[in-house]
């Protein structure tokens, strides 16, 4: 469903995703892990269309994003790291537009639209302005809007940032349950726990470079670490196990 | 760097501007008789009064920033500071904020007056002496007033409330200041008594107010006296103890206020559903995506409170325009008034063109940009840049169109002009109108601002100065173009001749070349911009 080949991108001196090659299958939950600056939230943006790569490709559904933008973002949903909105919309008036956007059919969209209020526990606030709402609430608004064109490809950067621990349940609930319809989604994450729950396969990148591939066993073989959790492999794979820097500088304190 | 020397150089030639027409004037009260120190002394008490009323509501306005809204004042609270020097240390940053600008452009008045007058040095040490207290006044004023408020209003709303009753204060006083025809008082003609007159001038308009005591402290140096002490120590006195009492009330008050300004914002309701049948109604001759993004643009705009201040403006100077066409005293001209009339009329295209690029600088250029932080919804939709630009584009082109040929045809109907300057207005400006939207949207795209917060900031950076510029530039050049073929017109007319064969290709020519650069200003800006919007990153 997702095909990265040799996907690059550089601001000027700087390599922010290096020669990046990986597949992800339909119906997959891929989570993308890596420190802060990897070159993750890039890497989303590219996927998602909103940045143009420096080189390499991008095919998404057996088409080439370069060459059929269009076609791609029809079956794209995209959840940005930050959720900015529309500040003077309400929350119903967003889900318009969006669908007016996407170019879907009135026909049954505003009982959708009244579903994914309903899903996401925002119906109370629909008729209320954007400005009003909690990060939280953006957040699944976003998710929300994200869905109402039922893509086969969901990308989200950092999806539990300023979620309760409600919200994260049911996200990662409806998460399990889209991918268990065929939908791929494709996801960046700081929490390692998460990831290690939540996805069938796990990427890290380190400074741009696809460092590890495959799924939690596949991952404890690779850095030798059998037993442990995805945090302790992940220290191991980054090479930053050995960290002495935070006792020095309280030696000093 | 570019860009600040350029908003540099404008603010000097503001500032030159001020100052030369205040030293033309006083040099010319100078030269009225029994009469002129004390009309230059009015101008003077109405420019402290003036500055004293925008300086109370910038305060009000600034202290609401300083005091509540700061990103700060969360983590400066936690610390063991005392509210009373929390009150000072803002107090500081409240008076700099709120009247540097006052204080920058006031000065070439005050220079004019002494350059003028010549009082020495004495007025300036005055001036500083005055000027101190002045500012520190409604400072305080302001900031008591603005913790009043929050404990009765919450902060976000008052902000947009206090915006929006300075501005509507603002027009009002600029209505009220034109219908008054202040020229009158240089005309003594009007008033059926001399004493009559000069008793209306001499009487203080505010002799309870600090600007009037500082105008009693100026006047005598100015006219080669002594100045009156009691007035300074009155000035001094008030700034000081509105200084102290402020604080007195911060300490008391302002963690109750503050924690009140806290509270979340009151969340509207939708709006009705008449509003949106009307708007979907209107909107329905165009696809879906199109109609999409027509109905959020509208929405966005009209519920922007930052955008209103600017209609409310944009609404009184048209009207104090087309007001001035009205009072146009034609027939008291030396010149024939059927040239007069047809001169003027061709004058106002281009007039009224720059009222539209003016317009347009407002509402048109920041089209782009208001899509803000959201921008990587549109980017990140099946959706092509050209269609969205081309959306911004009709969307504006439709209300400055109707505003132009309001604008056009009114002010022709008010000079009596021919029906054939009628036409033609109508048509140029019709036609100018798609090179001015074309340059507001298509710099806008080329200059995009999307991490602004206050939308109205974005026409006042290096983007807005280029689109000013060019705008002018087309202006200018449409009239300059159109000028020959109009005259050569109006002359046959004159002499009921018949046009030469080279006068025929001049105007064809003409009119060829108007028509060219139209094409050019409609098709190159929006093209340069939207490959530009296609190549940006950082959204």
């Amino acid at each position: 469903m997702i095909i990265l080949n040799e996907l690059t991108k550089k601001f000027g001196e700087l390599t922010a995703v290096d020669r990046l090659n990986l597949t992800v299958s339909s119906g997959e939950l891929f989570g993308f892990v890596g420190p802060n600056g990897a070159g993750k939230t890039t890497t989303l943006r590219m996927m998602a269309g909103v940045l143009k790569p420096t080189s390499g490709r991008i095919i998404i559904d057996n088409k080439d994003l370069a060459e059929n933008p269009l076609e791609c973002k029809k079956i794209i949903g995209f959840i940005p790291d930050n959720p900015f909105l529309y500040e003077k919309l309400t929350g119903r008036e967003t889900l318009h537009f969006i669908a007016g956007i996407y170019k879907l059919p009135q026909d049954g969209l505003e009982k959708r639209i009244e579903h994914l209020f309903e899903l996401f526990e925002i119906d109370s606030w629909r008729d209320e302005l954007i400005e009003s709402y909690s990060h939280g609430m953006k957040q699944r608004l976003v998710m929300a809007s994200t869905l109402i064109h039922q893509p086969k490809v969901i990308i989200v950067d950092e999806p539990m940032v300023g979620l309760d621990p409600k919200a994260t349940k049911m996200v990662k609930g409806i998460f399990r349950s889209l991918c268990q319809r065929g939908i791929t989604i494709f996801m960046s994450t700081h929490t390692l726990q998460i990831a290690e729950e939540m996805c069938d396969r796990i990427g890290i990148i380190n400074q741009g470079k696809l460092i590890a591939l495959g799924t939690m066993k596949e991952l404890r073989e690779m850095s030798g670490l059998p037993a442990k959790e995805l945090e302790a492999v992940f220290f191991r794979l980054t090479g930053e196990e050995n960290d002495i820097r935070i006792p020095r500088i309280l030696e000093t304190y | 760097m570019v860009k600040n020397l350029i908003l540099f150089f404008l603010g000097l030639l503001f500032w030159v501007g001020i100052f030369i027409v205040f030293f033309r004037v006083l040099l010319y009260f100078q030269g009225i008789e029994a009469i002129g120190d004390i009309l230059a002394a009015k101008l003077l008490s109405m420019v402290f009064l003036c500055l004293f009323s925008i300086l109370i509501f910038s305060n009000i306005v600034t202290a609401l920033s300083t005091y509540f809204l700061s990103d700060d004042l969360g983590a400066i609270i936690s610390y063991p500071i005392s509210f009373g020097e929390i009150y000072f240390s803002r107090f500081i940053e409240t008076i700099v904020n709120s009247s540097w600008m006052v204080l920058f452009f006031g000065f070439p008045v005050f220079l004019a007056y002494g350059m003028v007058y010549q009082p020495g040095p004495s007025y300036y040490l005055m001036l500083i002496a005055v000027l101190i207290p002045f500012f520190l006044t409604p400072a305080g004023i302001g900031s008591i007033m603005t913790l009043l408020l929050v404990t009765l209003l919450p902060a976000r709303r008052l902000k947009d409330i206090l915006i929006l009753l300075s501005i509507s204060l603002f027009v009002a006083l600029y209505i009220f200041f034109r219908l008054l025809q202040p020229e009158r008082l240089v005309d003594p003609e009007a008033f059926s008594g001399l004493m009559d007159y000069i008793a209306s001038l001499q009487a203080p308009a505010s002799p309870f107010l600090p600007s009037q005591w500082a105008v009693d402290c100026l006047s005598p140096i100015l006219l080669g006296g002594k100045s009156n002490l009691f007035f300074l120590g009155l000035l001094w006195i008030t700034g000081l103890a509105i200084l102290a009492i402020g604080e007195e009330i911060f300490s008391r008050m302002y963690f109750e206020a503050w924690s009140k300004s806290q509270e979340a914002k009151t969340a509207k309701i939708s709006r009705s559903k008449f509003v949106n049948s009307m708007l979907n109604f209107f909107v329905r001759p165009f696809s879906p995506t199109t109609q999409a993004l027509l109905i959020k643009d509208l929405k966005v705009f009209f519920r922007d409170t930052h955008q209103w201040p600017q209609l409310f403006l944009i609404i009184a100077l048209i009207a104090i325009y087309l007001y001035n066409f009205r009072v146009l005293s034609l027939d008291k001209s030396p010149l024939p008034t059927f040239y007069l009339q047809n001169l003027v009329s061709f004058l106002n295209l281009g007039l009224a063109g720059f009222v539209l690029a003016a317009v347009a600088v407002r509402f048109s250029f920041p089209a782009v940009s208001m899509e803000g932080k959201s921008f990587w919804i549109i980017r990140s939709a099946p959706l092509e840049l050209k269609g969205f630009v081309q959306t911004k584009f009709w969307m504006n082109f439709f209300f400055l169109f109707i505003l132009a040929e309001i604008l056009t045809i009114y002010s022709n109907y008010l000079l009596n002009a021919t029906r054939f300057m009628m036409i033609l207005s109508a048509v140029t400006i019709g036609l100018m109108t798609f090179g001015i939207t074309s340059l507001g949207i298509g710099l806008g795209a080329y200059f995009p601002r999307f991490k602004v917060a206050n939308v109205a900031q974005i026409p006042t950076g290096f983007g807005g100065v280029v689109y000013m510029i060019l705008a002018m530039g087309f202006i200018g050049l449409i009239v300059i173009l159109e000028a020959r073929p109009v005259y050569i017109l109006f002359m046959a007319r004159l002499k009921m001749a018949s046009l030469t064969f080279w006068e025929f290709l001049e105007i064809v020519l003409s009119f060829l070349g108007v028509g060219v650069i139209n094409v050019l200003a409609f098709f190159l800006p929006l093209k340069f911009g939207m490959e530009k919007l296609s190549r940006i990153e950082d959204i």
